[in-house]
């Protein structure tokens, strides 16, 4: 919002809008700041070494080999990116589908969350890509019964929905109001799209794994393994919702017009959480005993299997559970610390830590200085882009002009 | 290996259906607690109500300070929304924020038309020099604006009736609902800021007051005469950032 | 209780997919069906002697660094590699005494988990029996990898437009009309070229006339529901360093199921997502019918009692 101040002093539309306001020098001195600092020295060390990868190969910056193929950019990166950014199509279908339009104050910040989720987890399997200029036969040479052709079609098709919705607020901000209203037409379709196609992505990324039977420890290998891809997306979304909603509601309160209750809209999130984090639980075990592996709880690995189900999957149901009950937002918010981790944890686990269980550890896989500086790299750039939107766009609150809109 | 011998089948697919009947019967308790205890409703901390201290307030209040009809909802701002029969919603100050204010020179309201949203400002009081912004109760589009109300402020004293401010077309009544408080905890959220009052307010003017006797210039101007309007603000939720 | 809803419908929507959907990966071994003229290898390891030619003849075909001659290479276990198709490696000793020697290469199966899971079919299945790479249409996902439980394809890690390496059956010699270059030099016949269902009958035949002389198995029979290199051996197989945790179904067969699941998304998910919709906004719309209705009613009412 101008500053009544400065009312008077014509600004140019690159000042009013990108500069907010201010003149380019007094832009970038408000841009020292120590959160800055850090952003900035993740990014000079990532950004180049993004550059050296293309310069000089996977093999001089990743610990991949012949027996471990995939490595944190397709486990954290692509996986967990796009798991994490599941809270656009679980907080659209509770707005938009479900009618519970309580949670509409918080629907724009996990719908850009997802799209940066989507843009960096595309950015990071492009790093991964041995020859990613190749990417576009996906679409013209249909290797159909592979997942990841539907994987690669479905994210496409997602990013673009992410972004037809992420044009809303775009046009808003920019003032383009004749864009708007087209666009509003769709929102609606737009919506049951983005259920369709996260649905199928989401599980695929689970399918990939069903032709490795050898590789994938049986505690977590499993043919129904996409559904639980699926459902744990869906966790996913509910627990991402709550802890960006609290770190957004803090860090951009100056942003928020009009109050409202965050603490009750996570209440509510929490105990939809509840439900579905302890009918997952129960799946999982159903896995095992499906897979005849139960004798493997009793070794080392169980031991693992029982830390993501006990501590991040049982966990945090029972903070949400007794959070919402008590009103008590801390255990709630500590739940979705939790479930984040653990449904991040899961898909390590699933690619890369459980993968290749039997192989000796010599042989193991463990990501180089470089893969993880990178995947940092993608996190800090999400999260930089993500306050640039929101300190300019109407996310965190609704645009005057456009009050009481549906979406 | 995803083969296993034919007999280890019949104990697995057992066991499986054991676990499923354990987790539904399990299910209904965990559905029960999870649904169970306390229920947020559309409640507002007020940063500076202390009704334990209230003790002037107590003490005088057989008759409470501030009144409010039966069919109002009211916003944690200060301001009050009543449906009419027409879908159309009135919106209005409640009698918190007149007495706070007291007299107004003038009152700024939305033009028809104007969109309105619930805890973003739409009209501003002015007084002595200084304007106090209050804060919509509900989303909407301005139908119809009280024109007497703007020739004749002194109508602010009926705030229920005459006092009314603007009507709104509601785009989601249902919804702001949840954010209004209603019957019993209207009047108990109106004592608890008679309380936060009280607790800046000594006996004899609080006595004053409850008298209805000699007109007040409005209690935020007698308890801060240099900076009534912030007072005003922070309880109106619209402080200035 | 509008939570109860959104937890319930989450839980009843993947319930009904689960029901749904067969059994993804059944769990009975099913041979994959080859092509009537598919072509295949026997290797029979009781007549190898460990020479090494067909490494030699190998890399000479493809254009790879000739293989190590020294006397100690056999003395470790080898992998293939980006630049060696197959390697021989030495096993224990048979029953009469000789040392036994085992060939890998890619296996060339009859439904291949690496050419279903290339998104772009780089690798592709080819009637003829080969399984063949297209470097020009390959984005190097490395999914191959994953999906190979042979642990088969290699890949240039080092390079800055890498491929995936191995063997390619020398599908081009094959077009050609000539044997594989490996088989075309082996000096004991312990590489037989031919039909798959020829030398699979031809396997029988050694192993059921003498059946004190060779392991009763034919070793890509079954395995990842057949491959067209073929083993007979009378030591173990896993002695030999042939894989032993292979399922006897295809890869492919594997992930039906679940890759079913998607048309089913597309087709189930937008009538059930608009009915929630209607429902959800029905009663919101009844809701304030009935606050208008109501007073509508009472007002007719009261025009009637005049």
């Amino acid at each position: 919002m101008a500053s009544p101040a400065f009312a008077d002093v014509p600004r140019s539309f690159f000042q009013e809008k990108i500069l907010l306001g201010m003149t380019p020098r007094e832009y970038l001195r408000s841009l020292v700041t120590p959160g800055n600092a850090l952003v900035a020295v993740i990014l000079c060390v990532g950004l180049p070494l993004m550059v050296y990868r293309f310069a000089a190969g996977l093999g001089a910056t990743t610990n991949l080999s012949q027996t471990a193929p995939w490595g944190i950019w397709i486990g954290f990166d692509m996986m967990t990116g796009i798991v994490l950014a599941a809270g656009g199509f679980t907080l659209a279908t509770t707005v938009h589908l479900f009618g519970l339009h309580d949670f509409h104050p918080i629907v724009r910040p996990a719908l850009l969350t997802a799209f940066l989720g989507y843009v960096m987890a595309i950015v990071g399997l492009i790093a991964d890509l041995g020859r990613p200029w190749n990417m576009v036969y996906v679409f013209v040479r249909h290797g159909t019964p592979s997942a990841l052709f539907e994987i690669a079609w479905c994210v496409v098709l997602y990013s673009s929905v992410l972004f037809l919705e992420f044009l809303l607020p775009t046009f808003e901000w920019l003032g383009l109001k004749r864009f708007r209203s087209v666009l509003l037409k769709i929102m609606l379709p737009l919506t049951i799209l983005s259920v369709v196609f996260s649905s199928m992505h989401q599980s695929a990324l689970g399918s990939l794994f069903i032709m490795a039977p050898g590789k994938l420890h049986p505690l977590w290998y499993t043919p129904w393994i996409f559904i639980f891809f699926f459902i744990s997306a869906v966790m996913a979304g509910i627990s991402m919702v709550i802890v960006e909603a609290s770190l957004s509601h803090k860090a951009f309160m100056s942003r928020i017009h009009h109050h409202f209750d965050l603490a009750k809209l996570q209440y509510g999130l929490a105990r939809g959480g509840a439900i579905v984090f302890f009918a997952y639980f129960f799946l999982k075990l159903q896995g095992v005993i499906d897979m005849h592996a139960w004798g493997y709880l009793w070794s080392g690995w169980g031991a693992w299997f029982a830390v993501e189900m006990l501590g991040f999957v049982l966990l945090p149901a029972i903070l949400y559970a007794v959070g919402a009950r008590n009103m008590n937002v801390k255990l709630v918010r500590l739940g979705g610390a939790l479930g984040v981790i653990g449904i991040a944890l899961n898909r390590l686990n699933v690619s890369v830590i459980a993968f290749n269980w039997n192989l000796p550890s010599a042989q193991r896989y463990v990501p180089s200085w470089m893969e993880v500086a990178v995947s940092l790299t993608l996190v800090v750039l999400g999260v930089t882009l993500f306050r640039f939107c929101v300190n300019r766009m109407p996310i965190m609150s609704e645009h005057p002009d456009y009050a009481g809109s549906e979406y | 290996m995803l083969t296993h011998d034919f007999l280890s089948m019949y104990p697995a697919k057992q066991a499986e259906y054991a676990l499923a009947i354990s987790y539904m019967l399990a299910f209904i308790g965990w559905w029960r607690f999870v649904n169970g205890g306390k229920r947020a409703e559309a409640e507002l901390r007020l940063e500076h109500a202390e009704p334990a201290k209230a003790t002037a307030a107590a003490a005088a209040a057989e008759q409470p300070w501030f009144s409010i009809p039966a069919n109002v909802w009211l916003h944690p701002g200060h301001t009050w929304a009543r449906a009419a029969e027409d879908g159309t919603v009135a919106v209005g100050l409640d009698d918190f924020a007149h007495k706070l204010v007291g007299p107004v020179e003038k009152v700024a309201l939305p033009k028809p038309g104007a969109p309105v949203g619930q805890g973003v400002p739409a009209v501003v009081l002015a007084s002595s020099g200084k304007s106090v912004p209050m804060l919509s109760p509900v989303d909407g589009v301005v139908s119809e604006v009280n024109e007497e109300l703007v020739s004749d402020p002194t109508l602010l004293s009926n705030p229920y009736v005459q006092g009314w401010l603007f009507k709104v077309r509601p785009a989601r009544l249902r919804a702001n609902e949840r954010q209004l408080l209603g019957g019993e905890r209207a009047r108990v959220f109106l004592d608890e800021a008679a309380a936060a009052l009280a607790a800046k307010v000594s006996p004899e003017l609080g006595h004053v007051l409850q008298d209805g006797g000699s007109p007040v210039s409005g209690i935020a101007q007698e308890l801060e005469p240099e900076k009534w309007d912030a007072l005003a603000r922070s309880f109106f939720l619209t402080e200035e950032a | 209780m509008k939570l109860s809803r959104r937890g319930f419908l989450h839980i009843a929507g993947a319930s009904a997919g689960a029901g749904l959907l067969a059994r993804p990966g059944a769990a009975f071994a099913s041979e994959a069906v080859p092509g009537a003229d598919e072509r295949a290898m026997l290797v029979d390891t009781t007549r190898c002697k460990g020479c090494r030619a067909c490494e030699a003849a190998c890399s000479e075909a493809n254009g790879n660094p000739p293989p190590d001659r020294g006397e100690d290479v056999l003395d470790t276990n080898r992998k293939t590699s980006q630049t060696a198709f197959t390697v021989v490696n030495r096993g224990p000793n048979g029953p009469g005494g000789a040392r036994r020697y085992a060939k890998t290469q890619c296996m060339h199966c009859v439904a291949p988990g690496c050419a279903s899971a290339c998104p772009v079919k780089a690798l592709q299945k080819q009637p003829e029996g080969p399984v063949t790479y297209d470097p020009s249409k390959c984005m190097g996902c490395r999914y191959c990898m994953v999906a190979c439980p042979f642990g088969v394809p290699k890949y240039e890690y080092e390079a800055l437009a890498p491929r995936v390496r191995k063997c390619t059956f020398c599908f081009d010699r094959q077009k050609a009309g000539k044997a594989p270059a490996c088989s075309s030099v082996c000096p004991t016949g312990a590489l037989t070229f031919g039909r798959r269902e020829d030398l699979l009958e031809e396997a029988k035949k050694r192993v059921y006339g003498q059946p004190d002389r060779y392991e009763r198995h034919v070793y890509g029979e079954l395995e990842a529901g057949g491959t067209n290199w073929l083993y007979l051996a009378d030591v173990s197989f896993a002695k030999l360093g042939l894989p032993q945790n292979v399922e006897k179904q295809s890869y492919p067969d594997l992930v039906k199921g679940a890759l079913g699941a998607p048309p089913f998304v597309m087709t189930l998910w937008p009538p059930l997502l608009m009915g929630l919709y209607t429902f959800a906004h029905r009663r919101e719309k009844v809701a304030k019918d009935g606050e208008h209705g109501a007073h509508g009613a009472h007002g007719k009412k009261e025009e009637r009692h005049g």
